[in-house]
């Protein structure tokens, strides 16, 4: 691990420029790899400084013929992008995108990239409308997580939701806990439950307490340390809805999809 | 090809080429290898072989980055040629002024020339035979009889000067 240092600046300077020594530049890609935003940053900065140092060299017109044969030979080309050479030199390779993680990255990507195509009209040059389609999705994707979220939060949050703890029953083990909060507008339920690591060869099992019935509201799969979030719709009716149970149940579920079959460990009414 | 690319591309082509096309020129001094070389530059960049990173620099960027190399390529192996020929010219004159820039063209070129008169003639001139000469610091400190770690420091005070001189947002 490199860690960043006032002499990596230096680098990205030269590196900008296109002027760095071999060494140096691995020595700056190492560190790169490792990523840096303030090196990112930097080189993001003394590359904007290098354009102008490149608009400093005199002004001159290229004759009207290159503008037509350059078009030209862009339409024979159709586009192709087999057998293409790669960039050689010791000026900037730009570096394939690494991977990322996050939604900061995604939303700043998207930015980036949407700010260049429309400065651009770069509706051909087929590596940036990939990126951008690629951007495009991670934002969609994105969008589509927040909302979700959204959506649930908004069920823990409803003004008018019910709240319950369910309590052990007699059969329970002191160590299950469960809340859960139901949303009488969107019929919509979280439930959170703390170590409910079923013993081997039998599932927990959550049931809605509807009137004088019960119906089954599906396995409750923990992950490793035993908990388990469950967001449910369609929980139950607000008319009839008392609460829940949590059943133990052999593997699989009770073998009557209508009630539980094993003993009930864990329960809660709204308002009890 | 679509049409809407083409177009497209016409539109890059007459964005970038006043950046790009003077950059080879000062690099090759010669006007047709320097069209030859902006021509491969935007084949390369039209068939998606060079690589694009927003968050390293801007599309200017990145197309100087790809011309720049090509120049510098074309002038190495004309320069090693002229070298086998024995007939070494002197290094040509500096082309002059191009009459027909347009006034916004011109405007900014001289706001960019004072921006480089911005710095010391130090940090100017290391980094201009970088740039255009293409020398790796170590080259330019031998060129310029200085120590290397005097180099790196003039080429990164002569960027961020430039950058204060000229921000980006400031570009027409």
């Amino acid at each position: 691990m490199s860690e960043h240092r006032d002499e990596h600046l230096d680098l990205c300077a030269g590196y900008a420029l296109g002027s760095l020594d071999a060494a140096d530049r691995q020595r700056l890609e190492a560190h790169l790899a490792e990523g840096c935003p303030e090196c990112e940053r930097a080189l993001a900065d003394f590359s904007g400084a290098t354009v102008v140092l490149a608009a400093s060299a005199p002004q001159a017109q290229p004759s009207p013929a290159l503008r037509a044969r350059v078009l030209a030979a862009v339409h024979g080309e159709g586009g192709a992008r087999e057998g293409a050479a790669p960039v050689r030199g010791r000026v900037i390779e730009m570096r394939p995108r690494r991977q990322t993680v996050g939604f900061a990255w995604v939303w700043a990507a998207a930015a980036a990239a949407l700010t260049i195509a429309t400065a651009v009209s770069w509706n051909a040059a087929s590596r940036l409308r990939e990126e951008l389609a690629s951007t495009r999705g991670k934002l969609v994707q994105a969008q589509r997580e927040l909302d979700e979220e959204r959506r649930w939060a908004a069920v823990l949050n409803a003004p008018d939701a019910r709240v319950t703890e369910l309590s052990m029953t007699p059969a329970g083990v002191a160590a299950l806990r469960a809340r859960a909060t139901y949303d009488p507008r969107t019929r919509s339920a979280v439930l959170s439950f703390e170590n409910v690591t079923a013993p081997s060869g039998k599932d927990y099992q959550l049931w809605a307490l509807q009137g004088a019935g019960v119906a089954s509201l599906g396995l409750i799969k923990a992950d490793a340390s035993g908990r388990a979030v469950l967001r449910l719709e369609n929980v139950g009716d607000p008319q009839t809805l008392a609460g829940f149970a949590v059943s133990l149940e052999p593997a699989g579920g009770s073998p009557n999809p209508a009630a539980p079959t094993g003993p009930v460990v864990m329960a809660g009414k709204f308002g009890a | 090809m679509q049409a809407g690319d083409e177009k497209a591309l016409a539109e890059l082509y007459d964005r970038y080429t006043p950046l790009v096309y003077p950059v080879a020129l000062r690099i090759l001094r010669s006007p047709a290898d320097a069209e030859d070389v902006v021509q491969q530059a935007w084949l390369q960049v039209w068939k998606g072989a060079a690589g694009y990173d927003s968050r390293r620099g801007t599309v200017a960027a990145w197309l100087l980055t790809v011309a720049r190399t090509r120049a510098l390529d074309r002038y190495r192996s004309v320069a090693s040629r002229r070298r086998a020929e024995e007939k070494v010219d002197p290094e040509p004159a500096t082309p002059p002024e191009d009459p027909t820039a347009s006034a916004t063209q011109r405007q900014m070129s001289d706001r960019v020339r004072r921006a480089m008169q911005g710095l010391t003639p130090q940090q100017r001139q290391a980094l201009e035979i970088a740039y255009f000469e293409g020398l790796s610091q170590s080259e330019v400190a031998a060129r310029m009889q200085a120590p290397l770690g005097t180099v790196k420091s003039w080429t990164r005070q002569g960027l961020t000067r430039l950058r204060e001189l000229l921000p980006e947002e400031e570009w027409v």
